[in-house]
C-alpha cells in the first residue's frame, strides 16, 4: 500500500510533469501559480468581507468598502504588473493563460466590479438588505469572471462560469421582499441552468472528440480532423452558451425582466463585467478551438450581430422604463462588439477590447446617473426625468455624456471605440455588419437624445411630479460619496478619454498582440 | 455468448429502459410528487450504468449526490409547499405540446444520428477500483485549479442561499434609520416620493 | 451489482490471511466436472443468502435483547414464556405480523404507500455487501467499500418521504420530513467521520480499514487513534437508524407514530426489519472502522507462534476464521447492547435541538478531526498509515 508508489505508476501524462518534479517547490513553479495573484486578492477581500460581516450589520457597512476596494484595488495593480509578461506559461497545468487578452478583459471585469461596488453601498443600506454579503456575493461573481477570462480547459471554463452565473442568480433575487426580484432571479437560474446544460452537452462532445482531454488546446486539435457534423453541433452547442452570456438575439429573452427586477448596481455589472466575460469566453473558444470552422461560426455571429443590433436598438425606442431601455440598448451594444469578434483580423479584436473598456465607463457613469436619480426618487421611469436640469445639473450633465457617448457621438470615447469597430469591420469587408451598425447607431443616437432632451429642454412647468418635488441635494450620507466619485470619474473617462485615447489604443492591439492564440489564427 | 455477457446485455437493457421511461415520466406526469420520485429512478439507473462502465467510485457519488441529496431537497421543497392550486388553462397549449415535441423528436434525430456517424477514438482505458486514486490525483494535479474554485463557488451558493431563506427582516436604514422594506428601490407604480409626500 | 466481478477475490492477498472459501468450494465443483462459469454462478448466490439469513437472525437476536435488557433496565422479568428465557419470542412477533391484514389507508396513494418500505429495506440490506467477517468472509471486496455503504444509506431517506407523503395522514408527512432531514444532517458528519479512518489506511475497502489496524492486537485499533471519530460515528450512527435519543421522525407523544402511523402487518414488519438491520449493521461497521473489525484483542500471529503452529495450518487458518466472526459479532453486539441501554435511560432531544448537535457541534467537530488526523498523517507517518 505505498500511495506514492501507486500515484507516480498510475499517472498521466499531466500527472508525469508532477511526479518528475523533485519537491512542493518544483511544484508550485510547475503550478506557476502566481499567475492568479489578481484572483487571489479578490478571494481574500471576500474572506475578509464575510470576516468582518460577523461583527454584525454596523461594522460591516463600515469595513466593507475599504476591503473591497483593497482587494479589487490589488488585482487590477497586480494585473498591471502581469502586462506583457516575458516567456507565457500556461498555469495550474494548463488549466488556466495569463496572456494579455486574459489580463485585459480581467482588468475590465475587476474595474466594473469595483465601481459597480461604489455605486452599490447606498442603494443596498437603503433597500435595508445586508452589505457584507451583497459585496462577497459580488465578488465571488467577479472571481468567476476573471477565471472565465483565462481559463483554457473545459472544466475550469465550465465551474468559473458557473461560478459567475450562480453568484449573478443570487444578486439578481437580492431584494428578496420584491416579487419583481424574486420573479428575475427565477427566470436567470431557469434560462442560465439550460444555458450551462447546453454547454455541458457540447463540452462532453469535445470531450468525446479529443478522446479522453478537457483542455481547448486538444479540442482544436481534434477539431482540426474531425467530421463536421459533430463539431457542428458541438459549436452550436457552445455558441448559444456563449450567445446567452452576451445577451444576443436570438437569445436575449432573459435580459430585459432581469435588468428590470434586477437590483440597479447589479444591473451595471451584469451589464459590463458578465458580457466582458462572455466575449472573453466566445474568444477563447471560438477563435481557439473552432479554428477550422470559422466560416460556419462567423456566418452564425454574423446573423447574431445583425438581430442583435437591429432589435436592440429598434425595441429600446419603445421603452418608458430607464433600466429596461439600457437592457435593449447593451443587447444592441453586444451587437456592436460582434463586428470584431467576426472580423478576425488584428484590428476587429482590438476593438474589441477596446470597445469594451469604453463601454465599462460609459454605461456605468449611465448607471451611477440613474442609481442616483433613484435614490433621491424612488423612480426610474424616463417620463420622470423630465425638467431634470432644474433641480439636478450634475446628473443631468453626466447622464447626457455617457448617453451621448453610447450613442456614438463625437468627441465622446465611445465614438471612438465605434469607429474602430467600423473601420476593422470595413477592412475586412464585412459591409453589411458596417451599414446595419451604421443605421442602427443612428437609431440608439433618437432614443438617447430624447432622454437628454426631456431632462433638459422641457421648461420648470413642465417639469413630472418627482422632480417637482425633488429632494435638497445633500451628499452626506455613507455612501454617498463613493457614488458621486465613481460617477464624476466614469463621466470624465467618457468625456476626455476620447481625445486622449492613444494609451487605450495600444493597451488595445498590444492586448492583442500578446496573445498566442489570437495570434495563430491571423497567421 | 458467455454467461457474463448476457448479463451484462439484459442488466443494460433493463437500465436503459428505466432511465429513459423514467426521463420521460418526469417530464409528461402532472404529478409533480410522482415526477420527483421517478427523478430519483432516473438517477439511480443512471448510477447502475456507471456501475456498468465500471465506474463504481462515480457509481456511489452518483447515488450520494444525486439521490440522497438532490433528490431529497427537491422532495422536501415539493412536499414543503405542496400547495394544490388549479393554474389558469394555457392558450394553445396542446398546440405548443406538439411543437416541443417535434423540435425534442428532431433534435433527438440529430443527435443520434451524430452520435453514429462519428467515428469515436477509443478514450482511455477504464481503470475498475483504481479509479479512485486516479480521481484524486486528477484533482489535485491538473484539475486543482477547477477543484478549488469550486469550493468558492460552493461557499457562496451557501451564503446566498442563507441571505435569501432567513427570515429577519431589517427594520430601518443603519445611515439614516428610515423604514426600509427589502425591496428595489423604484418602485412599481407608485414612486417612492410621491407616496410619502402625499401621506 | 454482484455481476461486477469481486475484485477482492483475485490473487494478490495474502493467502495467509484466511480462508478463502469461494476459491475452494469452486474448485470442488470443478471437480465434480462443472465448467468454471457454472461453478462461479452456483457460488453467487450462496453469500448472498447466507448474509440475508444472518441480518434476519442478527434481527431476531436484536429484538429479543432489546425486549430482555429494556426490562432489565426497568427492573421487570420481561418476555419468559416463549422458549428458555423468552428466547422465541421474537418469532412469535414476527409470525404475529406476518399473519395481520395487510391494510392500505382508503386515501392514500397505494403504489407508493407499497414501495416506501421496500425503497428503506433494500439499501439496509445492499449495505451488507462490504461487512467483513474475515480476510475473505464478505460478499463482494469492492474499491469503493464504505462509500458504497455511505452512499447507499442516503437512498433510506427518499423511501421514508415517500411512505410518509402516500399515507395521506399529516403526521405521516411530518415524520417523514423529519426522518430526511435528520438523515441529511447526520450523514454529513458520519462521512466526515468516516473519511478521517479512510486517510489513515489509504483505501475505502473495508477489508483494507480492518488490515490496517492489525498488527499489535487491541493496541492498534482505530478507536485510540480516533477517539473522537468515534464518538463522531457512534452518535450519527444512531441518529441515522432513529434510535433513542434521537428518535424524533417516529416520537410517539408528538407524531404518534411519524412514517409508519399507517402501516400494518408485513409492510409495518418491513419498517421494523429495516431499523434493526441498520442498528446491527451500523454496529458492524463502527467494529470494522474503530474496533479492529475481525481482529482478536491479541495478534492471532503471535498465539499461533506460541503454541508451535504455522500460521496457514488449515487448522489455524478454520480456528482464525471462525475466531474473527465470533470476534467481529461480539463487538457489534457489544454496541448493539449500548444502543439499546441508551434507549432506555435517554430522553429524546427537540428537533431543534437535534438539528443544532448535527450542524453547529459535529459538523465543525468532524471537520476539526480530520484535519488534525490529516497533520498528524504528516507529523507521524508510522502511526496514522503513511
Amino acid at each position: 500500500m505505498s500511495l506514492p508508489g501507486a500515484l507516480l505508476t498510475a499517472a498521466n501524462p499531466a500527472v508525469d510533469a508532477i511526479g518528475s518534479g523533485t519537491g512542493v517547490s518544483s511544484l508550485a513553479l510547475q503550478l506557476n501559480a502566481g499567475a492568479i495573484a489578481p484572483e487571489a486578492a479578490v478571494l481574500l477581500a471576500l474572506v475578509a468581507c464575510l470576516l468582518v460581516d460577523l461583527a454584525g450589520e454596523k461594522a460591516a457597512s463600515h469595513w466593507v468598502p475599504p476591503l473591497s476596494y483593497a482587494g479589487l484595488g490589488g488585482s487590477l495593480v497586480l494585473l498591471a504588473l502581469q502586462w506583457s509578461p516575458a516567456d507565457l506559461q500556461p498555469s495550474f497545468l494548463g488549466s488556466f493563460l495569463a496572456d494579455n487578452l486574459a489580463i485585459a478583459f480581467r482588468a475590465v471585469v475587476a474595474a466594473s466590479t469595483l465601481i459597480t461596488l461604489m455605486l452599490s453601498w447606498r442603494y443596498v443600506e437603503r433597500s435595508g438588505t445586508p452589505v457584507g454579503e451583497y459585496a462577497a456575493i459580488l465578488l465571488a461573481a467577479t472571481l468567476g469572471a476573471m477565471f472565465l477570462c483565462g481559463s483554457t480547459d473545459l472544466v475550469s471554463i465550465f465551474v468559473s462560469l458557473e461560478t459567475l452565473s450562480v453568484a449573478s442568480y443570487l444578486l439578481s433575487g437580492y431584494m428578496k421582499r420584491d416579487a419583481r426580484s424574486s420573479e428575475a432571479a427565477l427566470k436567470y437560474l431557469l434560462v442560465g441552468s439550460a444555458a450551462a446544460a447546453v454547454f455541458l452537452y457540447g463540452a462532453s462532445l469535445l470531450y468525446g472528440l479529443t478522446g479522453g482531454s478537457t483542455s481547448l488546446e486538444a479540442v482544436g486539435a481534434a477539431l482540426e480532423t474531425s467530421a463536421s457534423p459533430i463539431a457542428a453541433l458541438a459549436l452550436v452547442f457552445v455558441l448559444a452558451t456563449v450567445a446567452f452570456k452576451i445577451a444576443a438575439v436570438p437569445f436575449h429573452q432573459w435580459t430585459p425582466d432581469v435588468y428590470e427586477g434586477s437590483p440597479t448596481p447589479v444591473v451595471a455589472f451584469l451589464s459590463v463585467g458578465s458580457k466582458a466575460a462572455g466575449f472573453a469566453l466566445a474568444l477563447r473558444i471560438l477563435v481557439g478551438c473552432f479554428g477550422s470552422f470559422d466560416e460556419q461560426w462567423k456566418l452564425l455571429f454574423t446573423v447574431l450581430a445583425v438581430l442583435s443590433m437591429v432589435l436592440g436598438n429598434v425595441v429600446a425606442l419603445a421603452q418608458t422604463s430607464m433600466k429596461r431601455m439600457l437592457a435593449y440598448s447593451s443587447i444592441g451594444q453586444a451587437g456592436f462588439v460582434m463586428i470584431g469578434l467576426v472580423c478576425g483580423t488584428e484590428d476587429g479584436y482590438a476593438a474589441m477590447v477596446l470597445y469594451m473598456a469604453a463601454y465599462l465607463f460609459m454605461n456605468l457613469g449611465a448607471f451611477a446617473c440613474i442609481i442616483l436619480f433613484s435614490l433621491r426618487t424612488g423612480s426610474d421611469r424616463i417620463s420622470d426625468y423630465a425638467g431634470l436640469y432644474q433641480k439636478d445639473p450634475l446628473i443631468t450633465l453626466g447622464l447626457s455624456l455617457c448617453l451621448l457617448s453610447l450613442g456614438g457621438i463625437p468627441p465622446m470615447l465611445g465614438f471612438f471605440g465605434k469607429i474602430y469597430l467600423f473601420f476593422a469591420g470595413w477592412a475586412d469587408g464585412q459591409y453589411l455588419l458596417v451599414v446595419v451598425g451604421l443605421l442602427t447607431s443612428v437609431v440608439s443616437i433618437y432614443y438617447y437624445i430624447s432622454v437628454i432632451k426631456m431632462m433638459v429642454v422641457k421648461e420648470p412647468q413642465e417639469a413630472s411630479d418627482v422632480v417637482k418635488a425633488y429632494p435638497a441635494i445633500s451628499w452626506s450620507l455613507p455612501g454617498l460619496p463613493s457614488l458621486r466619485a465613481a460617477l464624476v470619474g466614469c463621466v470624465i473617462v467618457t468625456a476626455v478619454g476620447g481625445i486622449l485615447s492613444s494609451p487605450l489604443f495600444t493597451w488595445a492591439s498590444q492586448s492583442v498582440s500578446g496573445t498566442p492564440i489570437l495570434q495563430a489564427t491571423l497567421g | 455468448m458467455t454467461i457474463a455477457s448476457t448479463t451484462q446485455l439484459i442488466c443494460f437493457a433493463v437500465l436503459a429502459f428505466t432511465v429513459v421511461a423514467g426521463a420521460l415520466g418526469v417530464v409528461l406526469l402532472p404529478n409533480v410528487v410522482y415526477a420527483a420520485f421517478l427523478l430519483g429512478g432516473v438517477f439511480l439507473s443512471v448510477a447502475g450504468l456507471y456501475l456498468m462502465l465500471n465506474a463504481s467510485f462515480v457509481a456511489a457519488a452518483q447515488v450520494l449526490v444525486y439521490v440522497g441529496a438532490v433528490n431529497v431537497l427537491i422532495l422536501f421543497a415539493i412536499m414543503l409547499v405542496n400547495k394544490r392550486e388549479d393554474l389558469s388553462a394555457i392558450p394553445g397549449l396542446a398546440l405548443r405540446r406538439v411543437l416541443s415535441g417535434l423540435v425534442c423528436g428532431g433534435l433527438f434525430a440529430l443527435l443520434i444520428r451524430v452520435a453514429f456517424t462519428t467515428p469515436w477514438g477509443s478514450g482511455p482505458e477504464p481503470v475498475g477500483d483504481e479509479a479512485t486514486i486516479r480521481i484524486g490525483e486528477h484533482l489535485f494535479s491538473d484539475y486543482l485549479l477547477p477543484f478549488e474554485l469550486a469550493s468558492v463557488l460552493l461557499l457562496m451558493a451557501m451564503i446566498g442561499a442563507i441571505v435569501l431563506a432567513r427570515r429577519d427582516v431589517f427594520s430601518q436604514d443603519i445611515a439614516t434609520g428610515e423604514s426600509v422594506d427589502q425591496g428595489l428601490i423604484e418602485k412599481a407604480r407608485t414612486p417612492l416620493l410621491l407616496d410619502r409626500s402625499g401621506r | 451489482m454482484v455481476s461486477t466481478p469481486a475484485p477482492g477475490t483475485a490473487p494478490g492477498l495474502d493467502a495467509a490471511a484466511g480462508l478463502d472459501l469461494q476459491a475452494s468450494f469452486e474448485s470442488l465443483l470443478q471437480g465434480l466436472g462443472l465448467s468454471p462459469g457454472a461453478a462461479h454462478l452456483l457460488w453467487l448466490p450462496l453469500p448472498m443468502v447466507l448474509v440475508l439469513v444472518a441480518a434476519v437472525v442478527g434481527v431476531l437476536v436484536n429484538v429479543w435483547l432489546e425486549r430482555k435488557i429494556s426490562a432489565a433496565v426497568q427492573q421487570r422479568i420481561g418476555p419468559e414464556y416463549a422458549g428458555a428465557l423468552g428466547i422465541l419470542q421474537p418469532m412469535a412477533d414476527g409470525l404475529k405480523l406476518v399473519f395481520k391484514e395487510d391494510i392500505i389507508p382508503a386515501r392514500a396513494d397505494g403504489l407508493l404507500f407499497t414501495l416506501g418500505p421496500v425503497l428503506v429495506l433494500i439499501p439496509v440490506i445492499l449495505s451488507w455487501l462490504v461487512v467483513p467477517f474475515g480476510q475473505n468472509l464478505l460478499i463482494s471486496n469492492v474499491g469503493v467499500g464504505i462509500f458504497l455503504w455511505i452512499s447507499l444509506s442516503s437512498i433510506q431517506p427518499i423511501g421514508l418521504l415517500m411512505s410518509g407523503y402516500a399515507s395521506n395522514n399529516k403526521y405521516s408527512l411530518l415524520g417523514g420530513l423529519r426522518a430526511a432531514a435528520q438523515s441529511i444532517s447526520y450523514e454529513i458528519p458520519l462521512a466526515l467521520a468516516v473519511l478521517a479512518v479512510v486517510m489513515m489506511s489509504n483505501s475505502l475497502s473495508t477489508v483494507d480499514i480492518v488490515d490496517q489496524q492489525t498488527g499489535a492486537g487491541i493496541l492498534s485499533w482505530n478507536i485510540w487513534r480516533q477517539p473522537v471519530g468515534f464518538l463522531i460515528f457512534w452518535i450519527c450512527a444512531l441518529a441515522e437508524c432513529e434510535r433513542l435519543p434521537f428518535d424524533l421522525p417516529e416520537a410517539e407523544e408528538e407524531l404518534v407514530a411519524g412514517y409508519q402511523t399507517e402501516y400494518a402487518g408485513m409492510k409495518f414488519a418491513l419498517f421494523y426489519l429495516g431499523s434493526y438491520i441498520n442498528l446491527v449493521l451500523s454496529a458492524l461497521l463502527v467494529s470494522v472502522l474503530y474496533l479492529g473489525g475481525w481482529g482478536f484483542p491479541l495478534p492471532v500471529e503471535w498465539l499461533a507462534s506460541w503454541l508451535g503452529q504455522p500460521i496457514d495450518a488449515p487448522v489455524v487458518q478454520v480456528i482464525t476464521a471462525s475466531v474473527g466472526i465470533v470476534m467481529t459479532v461480539l463487538k457489534a453486539y457489544l454496541l448493539v447492547f449500548l444502543a439499546i441501554l441508551l434507549r432506555w435511560t435517554t430522553p429524546r432531544v427537540r428537533i431543534d435541538q437535534l438539528l443544532d448537535l448535527g450542524w453547529k457541534f459535529l459538523l465543525p467537530i468532524a471537520l476539526v478531526n480530520l484535519l488534525v488526523t490529516a497533520g498528524l498523517k504528516l507529523a507521524f507517518p508510522a502511526f496514522f498509515g503513511g
